[in-house]
């Protein structure tokens, strides 16, 4: 198969990769549909039809089909992709990734029977039950494992930074996932944390927010510092830069999870050290953005015509603005007024939409090309993704960002006696036209997916075969 | 060097390649070094500024003295010195006393708005609306128990659960529909002296009144509804009517009995914010 064959005439296990991104396409159409399906849900309770298709059953299954099932697969793909090429070996273990690929999936058909028969440990963004907790760390362990065995493998003598960020992800998720996992089974359905009270919901935004700095930042810059290099065929601004900001994020992500506690029984050393880590998390977040913008230094013109290159550098312009906004979210004055409103759904889909996804898209795109052989199928529909997705998330976040500040100025005012000017209720109706707006923006999201999905398929099976010349 | 090239992708490479991919020796920007070294320093002041570093038996407590609590207590206290003269006075003056008084009345009505969404809004409408069939609307001027402030303030502070009999064992099929005709005669007037007299002999006088307007404009305090108005508790179809006739309202045991309970809110608010409360309902306009 020539496809699995690098110009250097190296043989890959591509297949595996092959597999991995066609299922993280597949994944990304089905968690937005779902997450779309919950958004007019919210705008229109009368959708919450019955009891397994009810907001509360669905929502866990959006968050997890996006995070790990579309990011997670796309995680995959692009890691094995990434540390074949960048170390000039094949994968360590071709069973051990297969392994991988159908116990991460079968993982996933879990969470899709699990969720919307209720069984959640109610933990958030790690709902599936203790079976389910214990197969992740088993899938994740090979999935690691198989990644370091076929770096110590490798011909190089340096390790390539998107392969730091990979591995540094890996190695957290794993301590983050089964520590915050640890419970007392009941049935194989139900179980209780180990852990109580405030201790619980600590341990909880520990994984919760961690689960964003490096399952979806870390492992995320891993996929910036391989796909915009490549596929602007340009070398990295600064190494210096780069292990810089790598081990200020390493060091400094883990301990912001309790800025997700401002103002509640957690202790206010806890919370004032998660807020000022949170701020000092800016610049080394930029560093990422800063690197991976300043490589295209020079060759801005690229952009014109290179839909891909284009996915890759708006995912990092989110990515510098979503990685400002949270932290001055962080702050305890901000944290007062955007706690609990829908300000904090913006700030999270401005980093999903925006980053994570546009970045996975611009990989997978690239990756289309170079696994298959092909010629994208239509490159004037990943420029229709490119815009489609872009407007949709842009709505989005711009109805959360007034939906949840509105929202948090009408529980604070109080009039000229000193009473709560609004019920409840009232605000419910103000937030009202801005949840039928962030449908409107996930519709298209959710359209661009498709178009994706469409192109993909067309592409492998009717795309033109590449010219030897294009493949790097 | 002899002569800085300032192209950053001129600058020299680290002399590794992977993939084809290069890396190049540019420094990172000054304005990034800059912000990352005040970065560390920006978490150093505020630590030294909040509580922020757990020591042994507790965590320091920052040169600011600011605790969490403290700030919340402080917004609190603002809203309160407003409010407490209000509140002394509400405490000490009777339904009454509040509505005769503009400027507590007033007051009563901006303190109930939230209380009365937060509580009421749910079952009785968000302007006392109610619900057809569910739930009284407020903003009417018929009342089951009364609609003076002193009976409002009795059903919000200890509930209502008003009762009617079942009468399906008592009464023939053909007796339960003359008396479902005779009560929609009598919402538009049209009862027959005959029709009335059957009302009578069966019983219902006992609760209705002997005029069939209820409860309240009959002084007997159980709740019964007015049958001589268009308002109805649950429904104006003939088959409802037969309905409630057939087995009655809050009849234990009885499985199609209409569920019509006020819950009690005594021990959930305050006696001022129920006396507020019940301002606010008296001023939907259908107050007496």
């Amino acid at each position: 198969m020539a496809e699995n064959v690098s110009s250097e005439g190296q043989r890959y296990n591509f297949t595996i990769v092959k597999w991995f991104s066609i299922c993280a396409v597949i994944y990304l159409v089905v968690g937005a549909l779902v997450g779309d399906i919950i958004a007019w849900q919210l705008a229109f309770p009368s959708l919450n039809l019955n009891e397994y298709l009810s907001f509360g059953r669905l929502r866990p299954l959006h968050t997890n089909a996006v995070i790990f099932a579309f990011g997670g697969c796309t995680l995959m793909a692009t890691a094995f992709y990434v540390v074949q090429r960048t170390c000039g070996v094949p994968l360590w273990s071709d069973k051990l990734a297969w392994f991988t690929f159908w116990g991460w999936n079968a993982i996933i058909v879990g969470a899709v029977v699990s969720f919307p028969m209720g069984w959640t440990s109610g933990k958030e963004y790690a709902e599936l039950e203790w079976p389910f907790d214990i197969a992740i760390a088993i899938v994740w362990l090979s999935y690691m494992g198989n990644f370091i065995m076929t770096l110590a493998h490798r011909k190089s003598s340096h390790i390539y930074v998107a392969n730091w960020f990979f591995l540094g992800m890996m190695i957290m998720i794993t301590y983050l996932h089964v520590v915050n996992s640890l419970a007392i089974p009941v049935t194989m359905t139900k179980s209780y944390s180990i852990f109580s009270g405030v201790h619980d919901a600590m341990i909880q935004w520990w994984w919760g927010h961690n689960a964003v700095g490096f399952f979806l930042t870390a492992g995320f810059l891993g996929i910036m510092y391989y796909f915009i290099p490549k596929q602007a065929n340009l070398p990295i601004y600064s190494y210096r830069l780069s292990v810089l900001h790598f081990w200020a994020l390493m060091f400094g992500y883990v301990w912001l999870g309790a800025h997700h506690l401002q103002y509640t029984a957690l202790p206010d050393w806890a919370g004032s050290l998660g807020a000022a880590v949170s701020i000092a998390m800016i610049i080394p977040s930029w560093g990422g953005a800063v690197n991976g913008l300043m490589t295209l230094s020079g060759a801005w013109h690229k952009l014109r015509d290179d839909y891909v290159l284009r996915f890759l550098v708006v995912s990092l312009a989110f990515y510098a603005m979503s990685t400002f906004e949270g932290p001055v979210m962080s702050l305890k004055t901000v944290n007062a007024l955007s706690h609990y409103t829908d300000w904090t759904i913006g700030h999270v889909h401005s980093g999903a939409l925006g980053w994570v996804v546009m970045v996975s898209v611009g990989a997978i795109y690239h990756l289309l090309t170079r696994l298959w052989g092909r010629e994208i199928y239509s490159v004037s529909l990943v420029n229709t993704h490119f815009w489609i997705h872009t407007i949709g998330t842009v709505i989005y976040i711009c109805a959360m960002w007034v939906s949840g500040i509105m929202q948090g100025l009408m529980w604070r005012a109080t009039d000229d006696y000193g009473n709560l000017s609004y019920t409840f209720a009232e605000t419910v109706v103000a937030m009202h036209p801005y949840y039928v707006l962030r449908s409107v923006g996930g519709l298209l999201v959710l359209a661009g997916g498709l178009i994706m999905l469409y192109n993909v398929v067309m592409t492998i099976r009717y795309g033109r075969p590449q010219t030897a010349s294009a493949q790097h | 060097m002899a002569k800085q090239d300032k192209q950053p992708q001129h600058a020299p490479d680290t002399g590794h390649e992977w993939d084809g991919i290069r890396e190049l020796t540019n420094p990172p920007p000054r304005w990034w070094m800059i912000s990352f070294h005040a970065s560390w320093i920006f978490c150093v002041v505020y630590f030294i500024l909040y509580p922020s570093i757990p020591l042994v038996n507790e965590a320091t407590k920052g040169v600011l003295g600011w605790t969490q609590i403290g700030e919340l207590n402080e917004a609190v206290a603002e809203n309160d010195k407003i409010r407490a003269p209000f509140l002394k006075q509400v405490a000490q003056m009777n339904g009454q006393q509040l509505l005769a008084d503009d400027g507590m009345r007033n007051f009563a009505e901006s303190s109930a708005k939230a209380i009365y969404g937060d509580n009421c809004a749910g079952c009785h409408g968000a302007g006392g609306e109610g619900a057809p069939g569910l739930f009284p609307v407020l903003a009417d001027d018929d009342w089951l128990f009364g609609g003076d402030i002193d009976t409002i303030t009795e059903s919000i502070a200890d509930g209502r659960m008003g009762q009617m009999p079942a009468h399906a064992e008592m009464l023939s099929p053909d007796e339960i529909g003359q008396l479902a005709d005779m009560v929609l005669a009598a919402s538009e007037g049209k009862a027959t002296p005959e029709q009335f007299a059957q009302f009578n002999d069966i019983g219902c006088s006992g609760c209705h009144g002997e005029d069939a307007a209820g409860g309240v404009i009959n002084d007997l305090g159980n709740g019964a509804a007015n049958l001589t108005d268009r308002i109805w508790r649950f429904s104006n179809s003939r088959e409802e009517i037969i309905r409630t006739i057939s087995y009655g309202v809050n009849q234990e045991d009885v499985p199609n009995t209409r569920v019509a309970i006020m819950p009690a809110f005594g021990e959930k608010l305050s006696p001022e914010d129920i006396k507020m409360l019940a301002v606010k309902v008296h001023q939907f306009g259908g107050g007496k």
